[in-house]
C-alpha cells in the first residue's frame, strides 16, 4: 500500500468565507436600519420597499442563510477534507454549491422588499426559491457524501456526524415546510391551516435553529476549538452522547413557540418538557467545550481566536439555559411577544454563530494565505468592541423584555388594566431600543474592522488554492481484525449512509409524535359553525397584510389571560383559523395583537391610521402606509386564488370564483361608500379598501355566535 | 411548577409514551457508550489535532 498525495481546495473554502463576511456585514446594517426603525418611523424611508415589515425578514434572512449558511459551509468544506483526509468529491459541484447559494441570497434580496413572501418566519422565500434551495442543499450532500464515501480514514469524527444530522434535518424541515400550493410565479398558499400551519412552521422555526444555527456550529467546535487549542476534545464519549441525545430532543421542542395558543394542550406539554430536557445534552456540549481548554487557559489570554471561541460557548451556554427557562409556561406568558426573545435571539446569534465565526475567520485566513495575521491588536479591538455590542444590545432588551411583560398585564386595585393603551408601554421602551442600535452600531464597527483586518492579511500573503496532503488510502476489502471492529456501535462510524438513516429515525420521532395526531385526530381542532370563508375583498386584503409583513409586528392570537381578553377581548379559538392558509398568528408584539380588531374602529379610523398612524395613535412607531391609497388592488388572480382555497378545502361553492371580482367589487363599494360619508373620498378600486374589509373580518365570526363555540374551547 | 405536565386533560398517554421513547432511546445509546472500546476513543479524539501530520508542508503561526 503506498502513500497518496493530493491536495486539500482551500479556494472554495476561502470564498465561502469571503461571502460570510460580506453578507453578514450587509445583514447587520439592515438589522441596524430595522432597530433605528423601531423608535424612529422616519427610518422607515418613507417608500414601501424600506419599511420595517418588509426588511425585517430581510434582515433575518441576511445573518441566517447569507452569513450564517456561508459560514457554515467555510467551515464544513475546510474540516470535512481534512477529518477525511480527502479533497472534495467534485470541485465542479463545490462551485454551483457556492454560487447557487449566492444566486439564492441575492433572489432574497429583490424578493423580500417587494413584498414577495410566504410569511412563514425563516422561510419566507417564495416556492420557486424553495425548489432552488432544494436543489442547493442535495448538490451539498453529494458533495459531502462523495467525499465521505472516497475518504482516506476509515471512521468519522464526531464533528462530521454532526453535519450528517443537519445535511438530513435540514431537508426535511425545509421540504415539509415548504409544502405549498402556487397560484403564479411568485405567490403560493401553504396546504396547511391555522394551528395545524402553526405547529408545522414552529417545528421547522425551531430546528431551522438546532440544526442550522446549532448543529453545524457545534460540529465546528468540536474540530476548531481542538486544533486551536491543540489539544483533544475534553471527552469524545460525551461528544457522543451529546449528539444523539440533542438531535433526538432538539425536534420535539417546537410548541413551545406557541405556549398558551389554540394549540391542542398536550402538544404544548409536550413541548415543555423536551424544551426542559434539552438543557442537559446542551450544557453537555458546552461544557465539553470549555473543559477542552483545561490546562489551556494561559493561551486564552494570547489568542484572540480563542477569545472568541470561549465568548462563543459562554453565549451557548446562557442561549440553552434560558431557553428551557422561557419554555416554562408561567415564564413564558410574560415573555412571549416582547423583546426578551429578541434579547434571547441575539445572544446566541451575536455571541455563539457570530463570535465562532470570527474564531474561524481569524484561523483559518492567516492559515489558507501562509501568513500572519495583518493586525492583532485590530482583532483584540474587534473582540472588545463586539463583546461591548453584545452587552449594549442584550441587556436593553432584557430591561425592554421584562418592561413590556409587566406593563401589559398590570391592573390596577379597581381591577382595570392600569395601561389600558398599548402605546405607553411602546413609548415606555424607546429609550432601551436607542441603546439596542448602540449595542448593534458597536458590533458592526467590529465586523467591518475584522473585514479590513483580513482584506489586509490576504492581499500580504497568498492562496494556497491546493494544499498538498498524504495519506495511506482505505483497503478496499476491509477485514475486521479487531474484535472490536466487528461490533455495531463500532461499524455505524464506518458506515455513513447507515448513520443518515439512523440519524434520519432519530429526528422523525419527535415531529410525527406531535404532528399526526394534530392532523388526523378531529378533536384536536374542534371546527366552529360560525367560522367562514373569506369573502373574495378579504381574502385579497389578507394578501397585502402578508405582503406588508404586518405579521412582523402584531400577533393575531389572543391568549386566555384576564390581561389579554380586557385589552383585546375574547381569547383565541382553534376553530376560527381553519381557512388561515397561511396562519398568521406571530411572534411578538411591538404593536398590539389584531385579532379582534374587526369592527373596534370605524372604516375612517383605519383608513386615518394608514394613511398617518399617529394622527390617530399620537407617538405611533407605525409607518405610514400612504401607497394603499394610491396603488390599485391587482384583481387579476382572485380567480386563481378562490380556486386555490377550494382546492385546500375551503368551501368556496363551485362556480363562486365566477363571480369573485363581481362580489369584491360590491364589497369594496360599500367602504368607499362609507368613508365618504366620513369626508375621506378613495375610489373602491384602491388596496386600502381590500385592507380594511380584512382588517373589520378579523375575529368577528365568533362574536355574535358565542353559542357555536365547542364546549372544550 | 409540574401542574403544567402533569394537567394535560386526557392527552398523558402522548407525553407517557413519548418520554418512554427517550428512555429506550437514552438507554441504547449509554450502552453504545460503556462498551466503546477506550484505545478507539482515543485515537478517535486525535483526530482533528494530528490531521496537521499529514499535511506534506507544514506550517504553524506564531
Amino acid at each position: 500500500m503506498q502513500l497518496e498525495k493530493f491536495t486539500y481546495d482551500n479556494k472554495i473554502v476561502r470564498n465561502f468565507g469571503i461571502a460570510a463576511v460580506i453578507w453578514g456585514i450587509i445583514g447587520m446594517i439592515v438589522g441596524l436600519l430595522v432597530a433605528m426603525q423601531l423608535f424612529s418611523p422616519s427610518a422607515n424611508l418613507g417608500n414601501q420597499y424600506t419599511t420595517f415589515g418588509r426588511i425585517r425578514p430581510l434582515h433575518t434572512n441576511a445573518v441566517i442563510f447569507a452569513f450564517v449558511g456561508n459560514a457554515i459551509f467555510m467551515g464544513v468544506y475546510y474540516s470535512l477534507q481534512r477529518l477525511l483526509k480527502a479533497r472534495m468529491f467534485s470541485d465542479a459541484l463545490s462551485k454551483i454549491h457556492f454560487w447557487g447559494w449566492q444566486l439564492i441570497i441575492v433572489s432574497a434580496v429583490l424578493t423580500l422588499p417587494l413584498g414577495i413572501t410566504t410569511s412563514h418566519e425563516y422561510a419566507e422565500l417564495e416556492w420557486p426559491i424553495d425548489i432552488a434551495i432544494t436543489l442547493i442543499w442535495v448538490v451539498f450532500g453529494i458533495n459531502m457524501f462523495g467525499t465521505i464515501i472516497k475518504r482516506r480514514e476509515r471512521h468519522l469524527y464526531v464533528a462530521i456526524w454532526f453535519y450528517i444530522a443537519t445535511f438530513v434535518t435540514i431537508a426535511v424541515l425545509h421540504i415539509v415546510n415548504s409544502m405549498q400550493l402556487p397560484i403564479s410565479f411568485l405567490k403560493s398558499y401553504y396546504l396547511y391551516a391555522g394551528v395545524q400551519d402553526a405547529l408545522v412552521q414552529w417545528w421547522y422555526g425551531h430546528n431551522a435553529v438546532a440544526f442550522f444555527l446549532t448543529t453545524p456550529y457545534l460540529g465546528m467546535m468540536y474540530y476548531f476549538l481542538p486544533k486551536m487549542a491543540n489539544r483533544p476534545v475534553y471527552s469524545y464519549k460525551l461528544s457522543i452522547l451529546h449528539f444523539w441525545s440533542l438531535i433526538f430532543i432538539y425536534i420535539w421542542a417546537g410548541p413551545h413557540h406557541l405556549l398558551y395558543t389554540s394549540l391542542p394542550g398536550w402538544a404544548q406539554s409536550l413541548g415543555v418538557a423536551f424544551s426542559v430536557m434539552l438543557i442537559a445534552p446542551s450544557w453537555g456540549g458546552m461544557i465539553n467545550g470549555l473543559l477542552t481548554l483545561r490546562g489551556a487557559w494561559d493561551k486564552v489570554r494570547e489568542d484572540v481566536t480563542l477569545k472568541f471561541m470561549v465568548v462563543a460557548i459562554t453565549a451557548y451556554g446562557m442561549a440553552t439555559f434560558e431557553g428551557p427557562m422561557l419554555s416554562l409556561k408561567q415564564v413564558n406568558g410574560i415573555a412571549h411577544f416582547t423583546d426578551w426573545i429578541v434579547a434571547h435571539v441575539h445572544v446566541g446569534a451575536l455571541g455563539w454563530n457570530g463570535f465562532l465565526t470570527f474564531a474561524l475567520l481569524y484561523w483559518l485566513i492567516p492559515r489558507m494565505y501562509r501568513t500572519e495575521l495583518y493586525s492583532k491588536k485590530l482583532a483584540s479591538f474587534h473582540f472588545w468592541i463586539g463583546t461591548l455590542g453584545i452587552l449594549f444590545y442584550a441587556i436593553p432588551m432584557y430591561w425592554a423584555g421584562f418592561t413590556q411583560g409587566l406593563m401589559w398585564k398590570e391592573f390596577t386595585q379597581e381591577g382595570l388594566l392600569k395601561n389600558p393603551n398599548f402605546l405607553t408601554t411602546t413609548i415606555q421602551i424607546i429609550p432601551m431600543h436607542k441603546l439596542r442600535s448602540i449595542g448593534g452600531t458597536l458590533y458592526l464597527i467590529g465586523a467591518i474592522a475584522m473585514a479590513y483586518n483580513l482584506a489586509k492579511t490576504m492581499l500580504a500573503g497568498k492562496l494556497v488554492a491546493n494544499e498538498p496532503a498524504e495519506a495511506m488510502p482505505l483497503e478496499k476489502d476491509f477485514v475486521e481484525t479487531d474484535e472490536m471492529d466487528k461490533k455495531w456501535h463500532r461499524s455505524l462510524e464506518r458506515k455513513p449512509i447507515k448513520f443518515l438513516v439512523l440519524s434520519l429515525i432519530v429526528i422523525l420521532i419527535g415531529g410525527m409524535v406531535e404532528m399526526m395526531p394534530t392532523f388526523t385526530i378531529q378533536s384536536n381542532i374542534p371546527t366552529i359553525t360560525s367560522v367562514k370563508p373569506y369573502t373574495p375583498l378579504e381574502l385579497e386584503g389578507r394578501d397585502l397584510y402578508i405582503r406588508e409583513g404586518c405579521v412582523g409586528c402584531h400577533s393575531q392570537t389572543i391568549r386566555p389571560f384576564r390581561s389579554e381578553t380586557e385589552r383585546y377581548g375574547e381569547y383565541s379559538k382553534a376553530g376560527e383559523f381553519v381557512y388561515d392558509h397561511p396562519f398568521l398568528w406571530g411572534s411578538k408584539r411591538t404593536g398590539p395583537d389584531l385579532h379582534r380588531i374587526g369592527g373596534k374602529y370605524g372604516n375612517d379610523w383605519h383608513y386615518n391610521h394608514m394613511i398617518d398612524p399617529t394622527s390617530m395613535s399620537p407617538g405611533s412607531i407605525m409607518p405610514a402606509y400612504q401607497w394603499l391609497a394610491e396603488q390599485e388592488l391587482d384583481t387579476t388572480q382572485t380567480v386563481a386564488k378562490i380556486n386555490a382555497m377550494r382546492t385546500l378545502g375551503v368551501p368556496y361553492k363551485e362556480g363562486f370564483e365566477l363571480k369573485a371580482n363581481k362580489k369584491l367589487a360590491e364589497q369594496a363599494e360599500l367602504i368607499a361608500a362609507d368613508l365618504k360619508t366620513k369626508n375621506i373620498t378613495v375610489k373602491s378600486n384602491k388596496e386600502i379598501i381590500a385592507l380594511i374589509a380584512y382588517l373589520q373580518r378579523m375575529g368577528t365570526d365568533i362574536k355574535a355566535n358565542r353559542l357555536t363555540i365547542p364546549s372544550n374551547q | 411548577m409540574f401542574k403544567q405536565i402533569k394537567d394535560l386533560a386526557g392527552g398523558e398517554m402522548y407525553l407517557i409514551s413519548s418520554l418512554f421513547i427517550f428512555m429506550v432511546f437514552f438507554i441504547l445509546v449509554g450502552v453504545y457508550l460503556i462498551k466503546m472500546n477506550k484505545q478507539h476513543i482515543n485515537n478517535m479524539s486525535q483526530l482533528p489535532i494530528e490531521d496537521q501530520e499529514n499535511q506534506i508542508n507544514e506550517y504553524e503561526i506564531h
